[in-house]
This record gives C-alpha cells, sequence and structure tokens, in this order.
C-alpha cells in the first residue's frame, strides 16, 4: 500500500519559512471557517464526530478532552502543544516542525478557538533547539496576519528529559518545578497548568484539526479503525534500507509498513519506543492501530544478527536514566531491573532472575504513578513472552561459567 | 533572535528559560548563577538547584570548549554507536564522562536526540553528525 | 455538597463528594497503611504503599490522592494489593545500605514496622550501588542518614509548610534523586535551627536527633 500522506501533505511541498506559499495551498481557510462560522462547542462536535485520538502514544479521545476544558469555567484557559518528542525512534514530530510550521499553528489557532484559550505553549524539547527561531519566524508571520488575535503562542524550551514528555511532568517543567509527574484525577482538562483548564495534545494530533474542519468529520471517519480514525505517521529506524518517516491510513499492516521502509531481515520489532510492544516476526500482518499496538508509531527493526536482551537492556538502561524519581516502584524498580540485566549481559545471571524481572515489572504495571513506570514493564513482558528462550539461553551459560569456574562469578 | 525570557505572570515559571538563559552565558549553570537566578525568582537555592540538576542539559559544573555527545540509544545502538564511542576513545584517549586535559573536548553519552533515521549520530556542541562511520572520527574531531 | 455512595472491603460507604478513599476508609474504621503521606496536607503520591484496588481500572489507585466516585467498589487488601505492597517494600528496602536489624531506631522506624506487617523480609533484588551517603554529623539538631531515606519527601514538605523555612529540595533525577539543602552541602546552615518538625515527620531512620542531644525518644507524626 502507498502512502497516505494527510498530516503531511504540504511537507516538502512549501517553503517553511514562508507562511505565503502555505496560504497559496488552502493555508489557515480551515481556520477562518472556524473563526467566522463555527461556535466553539461546534468544533469541538466536529473533532468529536471525526473520532480523532491522541498521536503522541496514549491515544485519548480528541473531541472529549476539548469538551471539557470548554465546559469547565475558569479564568484562564490553555493550550500546549507537546512537541517534547522524547521516545526512542521518534523523530516524525522533528520532520513535521521543520517542514510545516504552519500546519501545527493553524491546528491550535483552532483548538484555542474551541476550548477558548488565552495563551498556548509549544513545549520543544532541547534537543531540537535549532528550531526554535525557525518555529518563532513562523508564530510571528502568523501572529503578523492577524491569526493569533485571541490566543498568543510561545515557544517554551526544555532542558533535556524524557519525563517531561508525560503531561504531568510537562506542565511542572513549564511552571518552574522539577519534572516530577501528578497523580491524576485531578486531569489537565480540568486542572493543569496552574490549576486552570489546560489542553495537551501531541505535534500530529494538531495537524490533523484543519484538514478534519476543511473536509468534514465524515470525510476523516472512513479512515482507519473501529476506534483509530484516520492516518498515523510513522518513523520507522533500525535495520532497514530506507529509515524515515511514513503516513499510512490506521489499520495498515506492520509488513506494509516494513516493505516501505525496506525491511528485509526482520526477527522482531519495538513498536512505540522504550516501552513498546516487542512483536516477532510471526506478528508482521498485524494491522497498525490503537487497539493493537501503536503508541507514538516509532518502530525500530532488528535483524537476526540481534539479541533481544541486548535491546531490552538497552530499553532499560533509557528508562532508569529517564525516571523522574518520585515514585517508588520505577525508581527503584527500573534500576533493579537494570542491575539484572547487567547480569544477564556479562552471564552471571541465575533462574529465579526470571521471576525477580517479572514480579517487579508487574508491580511496576500496577503501582507506578504515571505512563512510564507502567509501561516500563512492556518490553520486559513481552520479550519474556516472544523470546523466552533467549533468556534461558544466558542463564545457562551463566550457570555453565560459574561451575566451569568452580563456582565464582564470571568477571568477564 | 534571541531565547527572551518570556514575560510569563508567575515568578516561578520564569525559573527554566532563566536557567537556560545562564547556560548560553557560561556553557554550565555555576553556583554564582545559580543564586542569581535564586534571587531573582524569589526561591531558596535548594530549590533553584533542585531543579537545575534534574535536567540533563544543565550541567553544574564546567564543560570543555566543545561538548561530544554520543546517543546510545536503540537505533544508535543497532548501527554501530558502540564502535563510534570506541573510536572516539581511541583518538582522544578518554572515557565517556571525562574530558581533555587541554580543555578542549569533553565527551559524554546521551539518550535519544530523535535523529534516528541518520543513526549512529553524535552532536559536537550544537552540531548534528549523522550516518557516522568510524572512519570519519579523526577528520571530524580535526575540524574543532 | 453532594454525598457519595461506595463500597469499600464489602463495607457501605457514604461520604462527602472529593473526599479521598484513604479519608473514607478511616472513616469508617479501615486502615490503609501509608508513608509518604502528611495528615491535613494535599497528598503526594510517591510512596505507593497505600494503592488499593478499584474494580474496573486495570492500575492501583493511590488512595491518598484518589476521589471516590458513585458506586466505586474498592479493595484495601486484596492478593492483588498485598502483593504488589510487598513488592514496593521489598523495593524500598533494596537500596538501603546498610541492615538497620541491629539499629536503636529501627524500632521506631514506620518502614521496619510496615515489612514486619506485610511479612517481608530481606530483599531478594540488587542494585548496582546502594544509596550509601555518609552519616552527617555537622548539624547540632538533626542527624542525617541518608542511606535510610526512602525518598518519601515528607521532610521536604514539612519544612516547606509546616515550619515555614523551604530549605530542603529533592535533587538529581532517577535513582539519583537526594534530599538537598542549598547546592547539595551537609546540613549546617544557620536556617535550621532546632525545630526538630524534619525529625518529627521522618517516617524511616535517616533524619534522627543528635544522640547527645537526645533526652527521651522523639515519636514520628503520622
Amino acid at each position: 500500500m502507498a502512502e497516505k500522506r494527510i498530516v503531511l501533505s504540504n511537507c516538502e511541498e512549501i517553503d517553511p519559512d514562508n507562511i505565503e506559499t502555505y496560504l497559496a495551498r488552502d493555508g489557515f481557510k480551515a481556520f477562518e471557517r472556524a473563526r467566522h462560522r463555527m461556535k466553539p462547542k461546534d468544533i469541538v462536535a466536529e473533532i468529536k464526530k471525526s473520532g480523532l485520538i491522541g498521536r503522541g502514544g496514549a491515544g485519548f479521545n480528541c473531541g472529549l478532552k476539548w469538551e471539557i476544558a470548554l465546559n469547565t469555567k475558569a479564568k484562564n484557559k490553555y493550550l500546549i502543544c507537546n512537541a517534547d518528542e522524547g521516545e526512542v525512534g521518534a523523530f516524525k514530530d522533528k520532520y513535521i516542525l521543520q517542514h510545516n510550521p504552519f500546519g501545527l499553528i493553524e491546528g491550535m489557532c483552532i483548538a484555542g478557538l474551541a476550548i477558548g484559550a488565552q495563551q498556548a505553549y509549544i513545549y520543544l524539547r532541547t534537543e531540537y533547539g535549532f528550531l526554535y527561531d525557525h518555529l518563532y519566524r513562523a508564530v510571528a508571520q502568523a501572529r503578523e496576519r492577524g491569526y493569533l488575535g485571541q490566543m498568543d503562542i510561545l515557544v517554551f524550551e526544555g532542558a533535556g528529559s524524557y519525563i517531561c514528555g508525560e503531561e504531568s511532568a510537562l506542565m511542572n517543567s513549564i511552571e518552574g518545578y522539577r519534572g516530577e509527574a501528578r497523580y491524576k484525577p485531578p486531569y489537565p482538562p480540568t486542572h493543569g497548568l496552574w490549576g486552570m483548564p489546560t489542553i495537551i495534545n501531541n505535534v500530529e494530533t494538531l495537524m490533523n484539526v484543519p484538514h478534519i474542519i476543511a473536509k468534514g468529520a465524515a470525510w476523516f471517519n472512513k479512515m482507519g479503525t473501529d476506534r483509530s480514525k484516520g492516518t498515523k505517521v510513522f518513523s520507522v529506524s533500525g535495520d532497514v534500507k530506507n529509515p524515515g518517516v511514513y503516513e499510512l491510513e490506521m489499520g495498515s499492516s506492520l509488513k506494509e509498513l516494513l516493505d516501505l521502509a525496506g525491511a528485509d531481515d526482520v526477527k522482531g520489532v519495538q513498536i512505540g519506543g522504550s516501552t513498546g510492544s516487542i512483536l516477532p516476526a510471526s506478528l508482521l500482518n498485524t494491522p497498525l492501530s490503537h487497539e493493537t499496538y501503536l503508541g507514538c508509531g516509532a518502530v525500530v527493526v532488528f535483524n537476526s544478527t540481534r539479541d533481544i536482551i541486548d535491546i531490552v537492556y538497552n530499553n532499560i538502561c533509557f528508562l532508569s536514566e529517564e525516571s523522574c524519581g518520585k515514585c517508588t516502584p520505577c525508581r527503584e524498580g527500573t534500576e533493579v531491573m537494570l542491575e539484572i540485566f547487567g547480569r544477564l549481559s556479562r552471564l552471571e545471571a541465575e533462574h529465579a532472575n526470571i521471576k525477580a524481572l517479572e514480579d517487579v515489572a508487574k508491580t511496576m504495571a500496577v503501582a507506578s504513578l504515571c505512563g512510564l513506570g507502567q509501561a516500563a514493564a512492556v518490553p520486559v513482558l513481552d520479550s519474556l513472552k516472544y523470546f523466552r528462550d533467549e533468556y534461558i539461553n544466558r542463564i545457562e551459560q551463566s550457570v555453565f561459567m560459574r561451575s566451569y569456574l568452580g563456582g565464582e562469578m564470571s568477571k568477564a | 533572535m534571541s531565547r527572551e525570557v518570556p514575560s510569563i505572570p508567575n515568578s516561578r515559571t520564569q525559573l527554566l528559560p532563566l536557567l537556560k538563559h545562564e547556560f548560553k552565558k557560561d556553557g554550565f549553570i555555576s553556583k554564582e548563577a545559580m543564586s542569581a537566578v535564586a534571587e531573582r525568582t524569589g526561591l531558596p537555592l535548594n530549590e533553584v538547584y533542585g531543579v537545575t540538576t534534574f535536567y540533563s542539559y544543565l550541567p553544574v559544573s564546567k564543560k570543555s570548549k566543545n561538548v561530544i555527545r554520543v546517543c546510545r540509544c536503540l537505533p544508535c545502538a543497532l548501527k554501530g554507536a558502540l564502535g563510534i564511542i570506541e573510536s572516539i576513545q581511541k583518538e582522544l584517549d578518554i572515557a565517556p564522562g571525562e574530558a581533555t586535559a587541554d580543555g578542549k573536548f569533553s565527551f559524554e553519552l546521551i539518550n535519544c536526540i530523535g535523529a534516528c533515521d541518520q543513526a549512529p549520530a553524535i552532536m559536537i556542541n550544537d552540531q548534528l553528525f549523522g550516518n557516522l562511520t568510524p572512519d570519519r572520527i579523526t577528520e571530524i574531531l580535526k575540524s574543532y | 455538597m453532594a454525598n457519595v455512595k461506595l463500597n469499600i472491603d464489602g463495607n457501605k460507604v457514604k461520604v462527602r463528594e472529593g473526599t479521598t478513599i484513604l479519608e473514607a476508609a478511616e472513616a469508617n474504621g479501615i486502615e490503609i497503611p501509608t508513608l509518604c503521606h502528611i495528615k491535613e496536607q494535599s497528598p503526594t503520591g510517591a510512596c505507593r504503599i497505600c494503592v488499593v484496588e478499584v474494580v474496573g481500572s486495570r492500575t492501583l489507585a493511590g488512595a491518598c490522592h484518589t476521589p471516590v466516585s458513585e458506586g466505586m467498589i474498592v479493595y484495601t487488601k486484596s492478593p492483588k494489593v498485598v502483593e504488589a505492597r510487598k513488592i514496593i517494600i521489598e523495593l524500598m528496602l533494596t537500596a538501603h545500605a546498610g541492615v538497620c536489624v541491629n539499629d536503636p531506631n529501627a524500632e521506631n522506624c514506620l518502614l521496619h514496622n510496615l515489612a514486619s506487617d506485610y511479612e517481608v523480609g530481606a530483599p531478594r533484588f540488587n542494585v548496582r550501588f546502594p544509596r550509601y551517603y555518609p552519616a552527617e554529623d555537622m548539624n547540632r539538631y538533626v542527624h542525617r542518614d541518608l542511606s535510610k531515606c526512602i525518598l518519601c519527601q515528607r521532610c521536604v514538605r514539612a519544612c516547606a509548610d509546616i515550619a515555614g523555612k523551604n530549605i530542603l529540595s529533592i535533587a538529581y533525577r532517577g535513582f539519583r534523586s537526594k534530599v538537598v539543602t542549598g547546592f547539595d552541602e551537609p546540613l549546617d546552615k544557620e536556617e535550621c535551627r532546632n525545630c526538630g518538625i524534619c525529625i518529627q515527620y521522618c517516617p524511616t531512620g535517616a533524619l534522627s536527633t543528635p544522640i547527645k542531644a537526645q533526652s527521651k525518644a522523639e515519636s514520628i507524626v503520622q
């Protein structure tokens, strides 16, 4: 199946530094329609009817979130575009920001009208700091043409923290606190930034908004699956010939995506980043949607020469470094899992390690404060499910090494 | 085009932008800088220190003239990050976490910077180098 | 304010809207263990000891911060809850540097008591570098042994909100997190003046009164 470029329709077709090129391709027409011919509740209704769900990984119903924010009475309301994209293997938002910042700004302006926000932030990860001036200029051009009348947009740069891509940690970061997660409820649409109604949407989610307003919810609805409407932008990397950004209809199979990216020798893939599911090659025909496996759409491919243990070890190394450290299960659990993977890697493991990993992972999955700890269990439990023999192999090698060296732990 | 400190109402909200401003000036956040920021925001020193040390890109110790950051996450690891780390180590005679004696280079490992389609990738200061091979390291480092 | 009807451990409970599960349980004689919670203050949600099972939810809910809802069915001691609590306690004990068996403060340690209640023995897990810090004795009023710190943030909040001093903060990130004062300096500050509040709120032996000044055993505030 070929790509279906809707979100990416203007990327590499317009000059991302010149708003005129975007306007020439019907840019901001959707916004004009929303501003002059729709009431806030109409905009919300259209987005709800479209079935648009979040594209950052959580997949929550966008229109529903907006409706709650619209209906919550408060002095100030805020809109945040989550451009933190810290997920391992994710670079789709970077591509969008580089090639069509105006589409994002238009989506934000429509969202602002829908919920009644007076101030918006683009939370930009510091690793994309080279895009700060570029975004600033794009916002300035939009402002010059009067598109930011009721809601101004500020680019707020992060400082290097994956957890700050999580919505509650993100808000703490903007407020000047450590990027620790917050307990929920309350949820941001009722109590967010400084306790005010706040909508936090991923870059790609907001990019869909002008298209839905211009072409209608029914048009959007026709694409995708039961619960995942529209298209999805994937970022594919790893053992593939053509790593890059691809946009496909929701429900397209993993194999279709891998064919586009040029993957010929596939042992497995990880979908959704460091906390994403690990799938063996036998599941290549799985349709990709929130009902199955999706996350943020980061797909890392590994071939038959790769060791699953090394891959999960790499994941856990990342997660333990990025854990905010507030809650016990995640702070201690990631470190405990890391220690075990270290021993698996050095052939110093033992059979009890598997139960230990399972116990810690299952506890983290149900007791952690936020999604990082809850989902850290996923690669561990998935790899134990589909590639258990690799773990057993390492442990048996460890047992052999110990007996071979006369009962001493291998230092190699 | 400067990253001006936004005039957001609450003084605490200025904390991160102020810290980043200090970082742009000195390449790290000194105790003097933290004290000045504490003064300006009306926060105690421990709060400023607590926020500063939370983030990966707000170091509190002085950095070398050029900071080499090698991504070690999965896509880069699959595409040969280890080889890049080893060749930098060989070229400069320092391990990750160390700095050269002449203060020219410091070397660290970082987490995903979103350049996965150009893996393995490194940053030297603000410059990205992607699709690297170990044999390119010598020429790249010579240009600094 | 509206009333909310829910069910906790098979008991029908009726409380005001906005009440947390913890408050609702306690008002009905059902005890849920906590470590990081300070009564009458807003919840923290750090220790996760108070997690309970809520029918219909995949994850366990922190009782200290989750508000009740109409028709909610809560189990505070189900096998799923007990299993999770045991492992959380085990995780807390893992990074502790040193064994507290011979520690005279151990009987005052709420973590020690909790481990005993839940029959959690020596942890089977390891970490690469246990949380070892040399004990700090410089301050006349507070003896700090951060090897026993469980990062519940009680001292930070007590110092800020109850003592009104705000000289403690959490620094660094993840497993390396630490309670610090100033730029992570030993607690030797003029601002810290024998209010003893952080000691009262510390649930473990991390903060205690220096032995020389101790005239009676401190009791830990719940």
